[in-house]
């Protein structure tokens, strides 16, 4: 058995005295789609933002290519692979959409960072069509596929999407997931996303439920029930 | 007497802005009203008084530079680490302000003298109009629309102008996507404080400086960029030019002794009705 490649044990995150974390295990394995579900308010953008380092950890580890890296800067995380995409303020908004790719590809090399906008242009034609537009004046769904986008261009190992089918419609989600499996089998990048849409199921090779601070289940998606991820959902499971 | 109100309106506007411009640049890029760069700017212009019998040049340079390392050490050992612990504006008034004091305490320890005047060379006369004025006096302007323009262009082409830029609209996000952070914000806050060195240097070429200049300097400075709309650079930048104005005909019209009641009237009548500032203050460069 491969070693995970991120690996998270008894993670614990308090805001001041209010627990969201109480000792999490959670891992993901290379090359995976790993789904985070669970109901509002059960620390599923707390789980990701301890991750990527913009929640500070009370205690437990976190372990990626082999680093400890529970008290490393959030620089120092991304240098090494790992990139959030916040569920809000995903978007730089007075900058245009080809400003934000650009500022998104600062950590490669001169060389590849062409390359990579380039790639991001192919999988979202829409942006290349607004390049010139700023952020800010994009529909919804576009701003979610620039943040998307910008994740790719950072050319992490690992993306960490938080929510990112929050106030799409549902033709869109279908769509945006779709592409997110296609970018996997393209880049041979690592997905980690929480989500609260059933159709998470399509797409994630595995799914941990969370609910209050608490992992409830992680299984591999042939052995999910719908019902049991919808009763999650409805923050029921006992 | 009008082109007179306008040329005098000019050169105070020019030497208004420079302060304006490091107020702007700073909270414009960390968010944080950082009161001590008028007196941190006041220490720079004693600095360059100290030096000035080495050469003009020299002593302008050394005086620059020692503001924006100050500036860049208190942001970088200081103010940063307190906002990284989630400082709120009140905390920042009461230790910027204190920074002032000490500024303040130590430019009265190291210089033997509380008031000095700074002799810029007059760099000629320039006729315009038959109207004549020195050339160092409308200098300050075109140094502030320099760094505009130094500061627009490094925006647009420069991996470092685009990290300012990014930081400035959406720090958490910036971070996230490995900008340095912390250096963009010391680099910032070394920058005001060199802007608002030059502009101590302007003040004292035409007035003295004392030791409190580097508050006058500073308030008006906040001010008058709040008018424009805080951390916006060209709101900044074009309410410098109208306070300029506003200052050289209320001198002219009603006499010295009113001038800063009709500023502060107009300030004031300005927030009342734009609240934001002329430009609006969404915190960008």
């Amino acid at each position: 058995m491969n070693q995970p490649l991120l690996k998270v044990y008894k993670l614990i995150v308090c805001y001041g005295r209010v627990s969201a974390l109480k000792c999490i295990d959670f891992y993901v394995n290379d090359n995976e789609i790993v789904g985070i579900a669970g109901p509002n308010g059960a620390g599923k953008s707390t789980l990701l933002e301890a991750i990527a380092g913009s929640v500070p950890v009370r205690e437990g580890h976190i372990e990626f290519l082999g680093h400890h890296i529970q008290n490393w800067s959030v620089i120092k995380r991304r240098q090494l692979g790992l990139m959030l995409i916040p569920q809000e303020g995903n978007i730089f908004p007075m900058m245009s959409v080809k400003r934000n790719l650009e500022v998104s590809v600062i950590l490669s090399d001169r060389g590849s960072r062409e390359k990579l906008i380039d790639y991001v242009y192919q999988i979202f034609p829409i942006l290349w069509d607004r390049r010139k537009q700023t952020a800010n004046t994009l529909s919804g769904g576009q701003q979610k596929m620039l943040a998307v986008g910008m994740g790719i261009a950072s050319n992490a190992r690992v993306m960490l999407i938080d929510e990112p089918s929050i106030g799409l419609a549902p033709k869109l989600v279908t769509k945006l997931f779709d592409t997110l499996q296609k970018i996997r089998e393209d880049t041979k990048k690592t997905i980690v996303l929480s989500e609260q849409n059933i159709k998470i199921l399509n797409i994630a090779d595995r799914l941990f439920g969370l609910e209050a601070g608490e992992i409830r289940f992680d299984e591999k998606k042939e052995n999910l029930n719908r019902d049991v991820v919808k009763d999650l959902y409805l923050g029921s499971i006992s | 007497m009008l082109l007179n109100g306008i040329i005098t309106g000019l050169i105070m506007g020019g030497i208004l802005s420079l302060p304006v411009l490091g107020v702007a640049v700073i909270y414009g890029i960390t968010g944080i009203p950082n009161f001590a760069i008028g007196v941190i700017g006041v220490f720079g212009g004693f600095i360059t008084w100290y030096f000035l019998s080495i050469s003009i040049g020299f002593a302008i340079i050394i005086g620059v530079v020692a503001c924006f390392i100050v500036g860049y050490v208190v942001q970088r050992i200081l103010l940063t680490p307190i906002s990284e612990k989630g400082g709120d504006s009140t905390l920042f008034f009461i230790i910027t302000v204190s920074l002032g004091f000490v500024f303040e305490g130590v430019i009265r320890a190291i210089f033997p003298r509380p008031n000095i005047s700074l002799e810029l060379p007059r760099l000629g006369t320039i006729t315009f109009a038959g109207f004549s004025v020195e050339g160092f006096k409308i200098i300050a302007l075109v140094f502030a629309l320099g760094t505009l323009a130094v500061i627009r262009i490094m925006e647009e082409r420069t991996e470092a102008g685009k990290s300012w830029q990014a930081t400035s609209q959406n720090l958490k996000l910036a971070k996230l996507v490995g900008i340095n952070t912390t250096q963009v914000f010391s680099i910032a806050s070394g920058i005001g404080c060199a802007l608002a060195c030059v502009g101590a240097i302007f003040w004292g070429s035409l007035y003295n400086l004392e030791l409190s200049s580097g508050w006058d300097l500073g308030f008006i400075g906040f001010i008058v960029a709040v008018v424009g709309g805080i951390g916006n650079i060209w709101g900044g930048m074009i309410s410098a030019l109208i306070m300029g104005m506003v200052i050289s005909f209320s001198g002219y019209l009603l006499g010295g002794e009113w001038q800063s009641v009709i500023l502060y009237f107009i300030v004031i009548l300005v927030l009342i009705i734009a609240p934001k500032g002329i430009l609006g203050s969404e915190r960008s460069l």
